[in-house]
């Protein structure tokens, strides 16, 4: 009976010693399995961006508690180079379900790693979605890329500053660019403030400008550059010459002091994306002093319009595991919930440009900082008029020669000239 | 519990060596598994520390290279000519800013690939209020916070050093600042006008990135300041907090030159290594849990489980071996400790080991010699009794004799010839029986012919005043009986029983019982009233010398005994006036 029960004893100690080891086994285990209910996002721009994906993130947890979503912060220039560098070494390690992509780069990216998105064709309902966000973000039909918000342009102007100088606000809304010059020198003349700030490495204010005439540093086809020879481009030049020998351009060298540039109250007009609002409204001494009004048109360009977009940009799921729970994820909140847009407009200020959201009460409710304008009326209003370009591939590389061109043009170097070279280098680069 | 006990005294020997055994094992696995641990534990640490003072070598070198980059880059910004310019001159009109923004944007684009390696944000400005940063995301502050931050402060008030700081949303006072350690210095000219101030903003995750290689759980990284502040470490939940006791431990290293420290720090038992960067003036301090780095490496639960595993499958085997060992001893010395109180007839079981069965076997044997002594001396005893019976029965007292052979002499005298040839007969077959051997036994039917002899003499020598009746079964004829056992009984009777009375009877009846022959002689004589009630007992005889043989009362019961055991014997039950009746058992005998 002794040897018996010492035996059990002996047993029951060398099986429980086993039964530790295995459990840690399991608990490994049991934590990759976890992955596979978690999805992550990529985007840049805490006050915008990764706002609203909080917000959509926070719509689907109500329905969806299993599945975890992870929002992380990067920079823009990581993501973008973290994605080439994981796309082109082909491993897919290490980068998330959901990323944030320009539109103006989406197709570089679309078109060299044709097999790293996954097509969103069966997520969302295309024709829903403003129809010049469609191009940049489909490839042969295939639309791989959520439209998210609108880079609808705007002119927000100090109706302060254009008071002093003699303008009102109504002055402004069919206007063009050499008018807004005019009024900039009045301004300038009258208050001692500077007109526009401008980055002289960020030809941002060109785009705008040559979108506007429905025209893009590249052709039709998105592969080959359109320089020589664009009157909107060479219009847009004259223009920007036109600004800096005016004496009106306060020059800034990153965000931060463009926004200071704004917020300290030394620059009286931007023309710029609608997602500049919150950075407008963050100064809250100037409430009620600012107004937003249509974009002006090129002067001797007639296909010109008082709309045009910059740095729009739209989601994307990588073709990684979780890419089905990614695809649902975004159709179930940025795809088709029309409250979520009416939070994005109460919560972040975003526009997005989904139109059945245009029906919402935010949609229409006025602005109280830009003295009771409803601007995402007016912003939703202007969105439908954004001539449709396509971005192509080689935008920020044909743009990286502009901005020495222009240096060289502002220079003395005659505007003709100025093109053709820019021409020449950007056939010789993008090939 | 007696049980127990008893269990307890049959197995002593069998628990005490167990014991013995058990806990010299217990105490030999243990104190072996201690040493191996601590031993291995001291090696372990040793080899550690030396491993991790190369590494923090390493970590040291790389820092310096990349400490390197930076002094090589802001060389280059101090030293350029159009920085200068950008950071001195008036605002000018718009196309003149742009120019001067322009070309500073290519300027920095040189600087910066200098430290491209790196994840590194230059952030340059002058006393002109501009400002150039080539990257703020890392430090997100605005011109005018910059302008007041305490980290340009301290830069200013060492101007020609390139001083590395600690900045985080607590320190700086911008929430979106994430911890990151800036190296600052101010631009001079030659006549020491500091005209700007120029910052590396180096996010803590690039900083750690030059040792999380080398952490591991248990074994982390931390970079201190002189205020005690950890600037850069791999535990995220340890940066920007003080740490006071950390930077004295680094200090002493630093200054007694220690190759490493054991302390008691986070409420753990660690060893500290520290390595101070001079160009950061930052101690790199490296800390080693020595629970955690150790339990790594010796899994002190698995050994102390398999060690009790073994310890345990030591002990059963010792304790089967030892208990099939001691059992057999254990039986032997259980039935030899019965044997002593009960029987000495019943053998030991022979078996177990060698040993056990020697031991048996002896046993047996001692036994066996004395079952045969024993045997031998009783039968020496009874052949002793016998021949002093027989002694006895060969006195025939010749008072007897002489009385009879007087009264035989008186009949012839009176002329009654025939009744002195009667009288003489019944003497010579009396003799004939009494003086043979006394061992031998004799039919019923001849005894009573010799009781008969017996009481026809005494009849003839003292008259017939007691009459003597037979009442003998006549199954009982055939039967033996050792010879002389009824007649001292009668001449007791005779001769005793009616001292008072002046006439009376004996009667002798002979009769089957069980398996017992039941002789008994009752007499209506005066009884005895010192005889006890319960009457088993013999009384004293009351002369020493018998009246005809030697063989008394006392020697009947003790002859009895002898021959036939316990069972048989002589009981007498008497009542003052009433008679006396002796009762005498034997077996059935079959001659």
């Amino acid at each position: 009976m002794k040897k018996i029960i010492a035996l059990l004893l002996a047993s029951i100690m060398i099986l429980s010693a086993c039964g530790a080891n295995t459990d840690t086994g399991n608990g490994d285990n049991a934590g990759e399995a976890a992955d596979t209910s978690k999805i992550t996002i990529w985007a840049w721009d805490p006050n915008f961006n990764i706002k609203a994906m909080n917000l959509a993130k926070d719509v689907y947890a109500a329905d969806h508690p299993d599945l975890t979503v992870d929002i992380i912060e990067n920079a823009q220039n990581d993501i973008v180079q973290k994605l080439n560098t994981g796309l082109s070494s082909g491993t897919t390690k290490g980068l998330p379900n959901i990323v944030l992509i320009e539109d103006y780069r989406a197709q570089s990216f679309l078109q060299a790693y044709p097999d790293a998105f996954y097509p969103l064709t069966e997520s969302f309902k295309a024709s829903d979605f403003a129809d010049y966000k469609i191009g940049p973000t489909s490839v042969d039909g295939k639309n791989y890329g959520l439209p998210f918000d609108s880079g609808v342009t705007g002119l927000y102007v100090r109706t302060d500053y254009l008071e002093q100088a003699g303008y009102k606000i109504e002055d402004l809304q069919d206007i063009t660019w050499d008018k807004y010059i005019e009024i900039g020198k009045a301004v300038k003349e009258k208050t001692g403030k500077d007109w526009i700030s401008l980055d002289p490495n960020d030809m941002g204010i060109l785009r705008v400008m040559i979108q506007s005439a429905g025209s893009w540093y590249l052709n039709e086809d998105g592969k080959t550059a359109n320089l020589e020879g664009n009157a909107a481009l060479k219009e847009a030049f004259e223009t920007y010459k036109k600004m800096m020998e005016a004496n009106i351009v306060k020059i800034h060298a990153d965000w931060s002091q463009f926004v200071a540039n704004y917020n300290s109250g030394d620059v009286a007009s931007v023309p710029t994306g609608n997602w500049f609002t919150p950075s407008i409204t963050a100064a809250a001494d100037q409430a009620g002093k600012w107004a937003i009004a249509p974009l002006p048109k090129l002067t001797n360009n007639p296909e010109s319009v008082h709309a045009s977009s910059l740095g729009g940009s739209s989601w994307y799921v990588l073709n990684v595991p979780g890419k089905e729970k990614a695809a649902e994820f975004l159709g179930a909140t940025l795809g088709s919930n029309v409250d979520l847009y009416q939070k994005l407009i109460t919560d972040v200020g975003a526009i997005g440009t989904y139109k059945p959201a245009a029906e919402g009460e935010a949609y229409k409710a006025p602005n109280e900082f830009f003295g009771g304008q409803e601007i995402v009326a007016d912003f939703a209003k202007w969105t439908a008029e954004i001539p449709n370009v396509n971005y192509g591939m080689h935008t920020y590389a044909v743009e990286d020669i502009i901005i020495v061109e222009m240096q060289n043009y502002l220079n003395g170097k005659g505007i003709d000239q100025v093109l053709t070279d820019a021409q020449k280098q950007a056939d010789a680069q993008i090939k | 519990m007696r049980r127990l006990l008893d269990r307890f005294k049959y197995n002593g020997l069998f628990v005490k060596m167990f014991i013995i055994m058990v806990v010299s094992i217990v105490t030999v696995s243990v104190t072996t598994t201690w040493t191996t641990i601590n031993m291995s534990e001291r090696v372990f640490m040793e080899t550690f520390s030396i491993t991790n003072s190369k590494v923090i070598e390493q970590i040291k070198s790389s820092l310096d290279s990349f400490n390197y980059s930076i002094v090589i880059t802001s060389n280059n910004i101090s030293q350029s000519g159009s920085v200068r310019s950008f950071l001195t001159e008036g605002d000018g009109d718009s196309i003149a800013r742009s120019k001067a923004y322009y070309s500073m944007s290519q300027q920095m684009e040189r600087f910066n690939s200098s430290v491209d390696a790196y994840e590194v944000g230059i952030t340059v400005t002058g006393v002109n209020g501009r400002s150039y940063a080539s990257d703020r995301s890392y430090w997100p502050l605005t011109d005018a916070e910059l302008r007041d931050h305490p980290v340009t402060a301290k830069t200013l008030q060492e101007p020609r050093r390139l001083i590395y700081q600690y900045d985080d949303a607590a320190h700086s006072g911008n929430p979106a600042t994430k911890p990151t350690v800036i190296a600052s210095k101010a631009l001079i000219d030659r006549t020491d006008f500091v005209y700007g101030t120029m910052y590396f903003s180096i996010p803590e995750r690039e900083f750690r990135r030059f040792y999380e290689s080398y952490t591991s759980l248990g074994n982390d990284v931390a970079v201190l300041d002189r205020e005690g502040t950890i600037v850069s470490a791999n535990r995220l939940e340890w940066i920007g907090q003080p740490a006071a006791d950390l930077l004295q431990y680094a200090e002493q290293i630093e200054e007694q030159g220690l190759p490493y420290k054991n302390v008691d720090i986070m409420d753990k038992d660690q060893v500290v290594l520290s390595e101070y960067l001079t160009p950061f003036d930052l101690y790199v301090v490296n800390l080693i849990d020595k629970e955690t780095a150790i339990g790594q490496l010796i899994d002190t639960k698995t050994i102390v489980l398999s060690v009790m595993a073994i310890t345990l499958a030591t002990v059963i085997i010792v304790f089967v071996i030892s208990r099939r060992m001691t059992k057999s001893l254990t039986r032997l010395v259980k039935q030899i400790s019965t044997i002593s109180k009960y029987e000495f007839d019943h053998h030991v079981t022979v078996g177990g080991s060698y040993e056990t069965r020697q031991l048996a076997q002896a046993f047996n044997d001692m036994l066996d010699e004395l079952q045969e002594y024993v045997k031998e001396l009783v039968q020496t005893q009874k052949q002793q009794r016998n021949a002093e019976l027989e002694a006895l029965q060969q006195q025939i007292n010749p008072h007897f004799l002489y009385n009879t052979l007087a009264s035989v002499k008186f009949m012839v005298q009176r002329g009654s010839k025939e009744k002195a040839a009667e009288t003489i007969n019944a003497l010579i077959s009396l003799l004939q029986n009494a003086i043979g051997n006394v061992s031998e036994t004799i039919p019923l039917s001849q005894e009573l012919v010799n009781m008969k002899n017996y009481v026809f003499i005494n009849h003839v020598r003292y008259g017939d005043r007691i009459k003597v009746n037979y009442f003998i079964a006549p199954d009982c004829m055939g039967f033996h009986v050792p010879k002389l056992i009824i007649q001292p009984f009668i001449e007791n009777a005779f001769f005793h029983a009616f001292n008072n009375k002046p006439e009376g009877h004996i009667y002798i009846m002979v009769a089957k019982e069980g398996d017992a022959l039941v002789c008994e002689v009752v007499d209506d004589g005066d009884g005895m009233a010192d005889a006890p009630s319960a009457g088993n007992l013999l009384p004293r005889p009351k002369s020493k010398r018998q009246l005809f043989t030697g063989i008394g009362v006392k020697n009947v019961h003790d002859r009895i005994k002898l021959l036939y055991g316990e069972a048989y014997g002589v009981t007498i039950t008497s009542e003052p006036g009433e008679g006396t009746k002796v009762k005498i058992r034997i077996p059935l005998l079959k001659g």
